[in-house]
């Protein structure tokens, strides 16, 4: 046997140990942790023997196979920009009277998301049409006659604020969906407007889309300050019960109660609050994985709620001179009037604003504001970069907005499996599997004898490649990407179907053993390469246009093709050569 | 063992008329079927929702439908699915919400009885009412007036005052169906004697957005399969190969016409791997024809195309079959889409033969005799021109 023969050998056998290995997570996950366990990595983690491969490269179930929610929402970017092309109209017509331009009255269009300004004296609209357009920015000019200035969103602009609207929408469902305590929750965008989301092992459909589907609410509320120590002096009056976690934590500059879960707070609370007061909790991010809280602090807040987002006009990031990320928000005239009341009334304590009843910050009211415009810093940077600290603001200034000018989400999908149906799909899919590749073995086996228990062999190695690949790309399992499993392992098998055949030509051409198998290896390959590339394209596409459980099938489809590539071509060769070269096998049983 | 003893030596090629004939006859008989009757749609496509539940007793599709109707569901379409001693059903309502247009009036009626809303306009594919008020209005209020006509609320949205003063916008959110059925199939029983497995719901956008994508993804692939077998091989091959694949996914596309079964995501999923599958066939021919012609050369292609397509017989047969194989298990335990599925490529894979056979093969002999033609003339043509200053 020749080195190039060894060396194949080498990597069939490393292949086949890699893929052994790489399956010790699934096993652990599928068939030794419980079946509410199976998604906790750290448990997983816990069990494996400690050479095994990290817990998060398991195959991971389909919504459709453990149970749970699949939703995708869409954004309703359309309206949203209407409603925004409405209030910018609104604060040219504000501009143009408090600069003492002249006097405009503004009409919006809405679906072209034009504005029309109208000057009650036509001999100012030169000047107003000077300063508005070097102001508002995002606004370009469509068509001047006379007394009348016919403006329009300027795409670009457009286009990052209906970006914004879905980060919006993505930010305000992550936060909500935060309230389940649900691991394990993928929120990620789909296309340009939707939003996907997977909440595996749920059930209740109408409530999740109540939770996801409904406008954020946003709230500035002020502090109680009255009694700073009211979280303190109420740990010693009433101790909270056992297991609960709640301690008392002073990092945030004043006492609070800090718990791992808002449930243990809130119960905790409950009953022992003064009248018109109310606790609500902030979320304390995780420093690695932004989208989870490690725990949770206590504020009590007035019940009473002065502001909401619905008088806030804007609110952006911004670096100010002191080369610190800041947010300055600005509100419409009567919130501004609001606003001032607030700070002038509440200087040296803190307001809290407050989205769907989580405190994301509350800043210190240093002086009474007037003009309605304000600055929010972010406090010292501490230990963050200077990055994360902008990307805080950057955060704080997308809360804002999604409260202050909430793009309005529908429901686009919901899909939701019992996890009993998910079980029973498991069981008939793997029947299947079994039942489909059974009869391929043994149809093999017995037509072609030796040559068909070599291609077994590679057809078992490929189910194995297969799911190992489905670990390894953190790929999932899906109803269809069992059938898909199946499939694929009928097509790679068409290949040594496709071999065999050619070699009993060549044999029946006269050949001798060694020179039919190799022709027949050599003149089978690219009509096996061929049909392999066409299956590939269309399983791409698949793949690519593909959404939930079908991309499943699709990823099963491609990882096996590229796979059969492997085994049913190199790895029965390898053996084929063994017999007719290795020991000069006069005879193929094919 | 083997399929053949001898080799086989059939004439396929003289009946590639009557074959083709027949074949395009079959194929506008589907085509005018889609465009008369159309798919069965499933709720990928046009929108609605599904719910699958599962009754601890036994009861038929008829009985399901009369306690849905009772508890305030009409139309609602109940079939049995799975063996019948699993009691499970699939109940689907085309609605999408629980705002109808005859809810949808009431709701109208009973927000005008409010005072001061006008301009009240349902939108019935997304669920939700919009109006306009003088004043701002109490969101309790507006819930209770809405639900009094029947529609669930899930959310009242307050969108601000609108532009110039003219009024205060709201959006009225309705619930979905799928509250209902529990509700309906639930009414008047202690407890619920069933369990609401699946929930499938698509939004009517959703839906037609769903449906272009696979349409596209279709055509996608059939483009970029035609450009790698054009340039792998002769171009002559590519439009057989289009058109076997054609012909593939239009005999595919009958089955789920013919069958009325639901026609949804997985079966564009099925339609794309026929289309990857069959050209598999069609290569393998191809292959062996190019290889043939270089060894009988001389023999007219009419011939050469015959003698690889009895050459191939029976890998073709066998390496179909084997894939096939591989589908019974779904077959058997397959339910719902995954059995559609199955029985889809199974009509793929037996028609992917004779496609290969009947309608790549042939079309690449026609295309070959008018090419050969065609240059004849050239050359007759040729050699007049070639004549004439020699006769003048």
């Amino acid at each position: 046997m020749d080195r190039g023969w060894w060396w194949k050998v080498g990597l069939i056998v490393a292949v086949t140990l890699g893929c052994i290995w790489f399956l010790i997570p699934t096993y652990y996950s599928l068939i030794v942790l419980d079946r509410d366990q199976r998604n906790n990595l750290a448990v997983l983690e816990e069990r494996m023997p400690s050479w095994a491969p990290p817990a998060k490269y398991r195959l991971n179930l389909g919504l459709d196979l453990q149970g749970g929610i699949h939703m995708v929402m869409r954004v309703d970017t359309k309206t949203a920009l209407q409603k925004r092309t409405e209030r910018r109209a609104q604060q040219i017509v504000n501009y143009v009277n408090d600069k003492k331009l002249g006097e405009v009255a503004a009409d919006t269009d809405p679906e072209k998301l034009e504005v029309t300004l109208t000057a009650k004296d036509p001999a100012t609209m030169d000047a107003i049409q000077k300063e508005v357009l070097a102001t508002f920015t995002d606004f370009k000019e469509v068509s001047r006659s006379g007394a009348s200035l016919v403006l329009v969103q300027d795409e670009s602009q457009a286009n990052v604020f209906r970006t914004e609207a879905v980060d919006q929408a993505m930010l305000v469902i992550r936060r909500r969906i935060d309230k389940w305590g649900v691991a394990e929750v993928d929120v990620r965008k789909l296309g340009a407007d939707s939003i996907q989301i997977s909440l595996p092992g749920r059930s209740n459909a109408e409530q999740a889309k109540e939770l996801v589907g409904t406008t954020a609410q946003l709230e500035f509320r002020m502090v109680d300050d009255s009694n700073p120590q009211f979280f303190a002096q109420l740990l010693q009056a009433s101790p909270p019960p056992e297991g609960s976690e709640i301690t008392l934590t002073t990092e945030g500059g004043f006492p609070q109660l800090q718990a791992p879960t808002r449930e243990a707070i809130t119960e905790y609370t409950k009953d022992k609050v003064p009248e018109n007061r109310v606790v609500l909790t902030e979320c304390i991010a995780n420093p690695v994985k932004k989208n989870e809280c490690t725990s949770y602090r206590s504020y009590l807040l007035d019940k009473n709620v002065p502001l909401t987002g619905e008088s806030l006009a804007s609110a952006d990031a911004n670096i100010s001179q002191l080369n610190e990320p800041e947010v300055n928000i600005s509100f419409d005239p009567a919130g501004a009037r609001e606003f001032e009341r607030l700070t002038e009334a509440g200087v040296g304590r803190r307001m809290a604003i407050v989205l769907d009843e989580n405190v994301q910050t509350a800043p210190n009211i240093n002086e009474k504001i007037s003009g309605g415009s304000a600055r929010i810093t972010m406090g010292r940077m501490g230990g963050r970069t200077f990055e994360e600290w902008l990307g805080e603001a950057q955060t704080l200034a997308l809360v804002l907005k999604a409260g202050a000018l909430p793009a309005p989400v529908t429901v686009g999908e919901i899909r939701q499996v019992g996890a009993s149906l998910g079980d029973e799909l498991i069981r008939k899919g793997g029947m299947a599997a079994v039942l489909g590749l059974g009869l391929v073995i043994l149809f093999m086996a017995v037509y072609y004898r030796a040559s068909g228990l070599i291609a077994d062999i590679a057809l078992l190695l490929n189910g194995l490649l297969i799911l190992a690949g489905l670990a390894f790309f953190n790929a999932t399992l899906t109803l269809p990407g069992i059938a898909g499993f199946v499939l694929t392992l009928g097509v790679a098998v068409d290949a040594n179907v496709l071999i065999n055949e050619r070699i009993r030509e060549e044999l029946g051409n006269g050949k001798t053993a060694r020179a039919a198998v190799d022709q027949g290896y050599d003149r089978a390959f690219w009509t096996i390469f061929d049909s392999h590339v066409t299956a590939l394209i269309s399983a791409f596409i698949l793949f690519f246009t593909g959404t939930g459980p079908v991309r499943g099938f699709a990823t099963t489809l491609i990882i096996g093709l590229l796979a059969s590539l492997f085994t049913s071509i190199t790895v029965t060769r390898v053996i084929m050569t063994y017999f007719v070269h290795g020991r000069n096998a006069k005879v193929v049983s094919v | 063992m083997q399929i053949f003893k001898n080799k086989t030596n059939i004439d396929f090629i003289s009946k590639r008329k009557p074959a083709l004939f027949l074949s395009t006859l079959l194929n506008l008989a589907i085509i005018v079927g889609i465009a008369a009757f159309g798919f069965n749609f499933g709720v990928d496509f046009a929108g609605g929702t599904v719910v699958e539940v599962k009754f601890d007793h036994p009861i038929t599709a008829e009985e399901v439908r009369e306690r849905a109707d009772k508890g305030g569901l009409p139309d609602v379409s109940v079939q049995n699915i799975g063996a019948a001693e699993e009691n499970t059903f699939l109940l689907r309502m085309g609605g999408v919400t629980q705002l109808n247009e005859e809810s949808g009036a009431k709701g109208k009626e009973a927000l005008e009885a409010l005072g001061g809303v006008r301009n009240v306009y349902s939108d019935l594919p997304n669920g939700i009412i919009r109006f306009r008020a003088a004043q701002p209005m109490d969101s309790d209020a507006v819930k209770k007036a809405v639900e009094s006509a029947g529609i669930g609320v899930q959310e009242v949205r307050d969108l601000g005052e609108a532009q110039g003063g003219t009024g205060y916008d709201y959006q009225v959110v309705a619930s979905g169906m799928a509250d209902r059925v529990f509700a309906a199939l639930n009414a008047g029983l202690e407890k619920p004697d069933f369990e609401q497995r699946r929930v499938d719901y698509v939004g009517p956008q959703v839906g037609k957005q769903l449906r272009n994508r696979g349409i596209m993804a279709l055509l996608y692939s059939m483009v970029a399969i035609l450009i790698y077998v054009a340039f792998r091989f002769d171009f002559k091959f590519g439009p057989g190969a289009l058109l076997s694949m054609v012909h593939d996914v239009i005999m595919v596309a009958g089955y789920y016409l013919v069958s009325r079964r639901e026609f949804n995501l997985t079966a564009i999923a099925a339609l794309l791997t026929v289309v990857g599958y069959s050209v598999n066939d069609t290569i393998v021919i191809y292959d062996r024809i190019r290889e043939d012609m270089a060894k009988f050369k001389g023999k007219p292609f009419a011939e050469v195309i015959n003698i690889a397509i009895n050459d191939t017989l029976g890998r073709t047969i066998l390496t179909s079959g084997t894939t096939a194989l591989s589908l019974i298990g779904l077959l058997i335990f397959g339910v719902g889409e995954i059995f559609d599925f199955a029985m889809a490529m199974l009509v793929g894979i037996v028609v992917g033969v004779y496609s290969t056979i009947y309608i790549a093969s042939p079309l690449t002999i026609w295309l070959d005799e008018r090419a050969a033609a065609k240059e004849a003339r050239q050359r007759a043509s040729g050699n007049v021109d070639h004549q004439q200053p020699n006769a003048a």
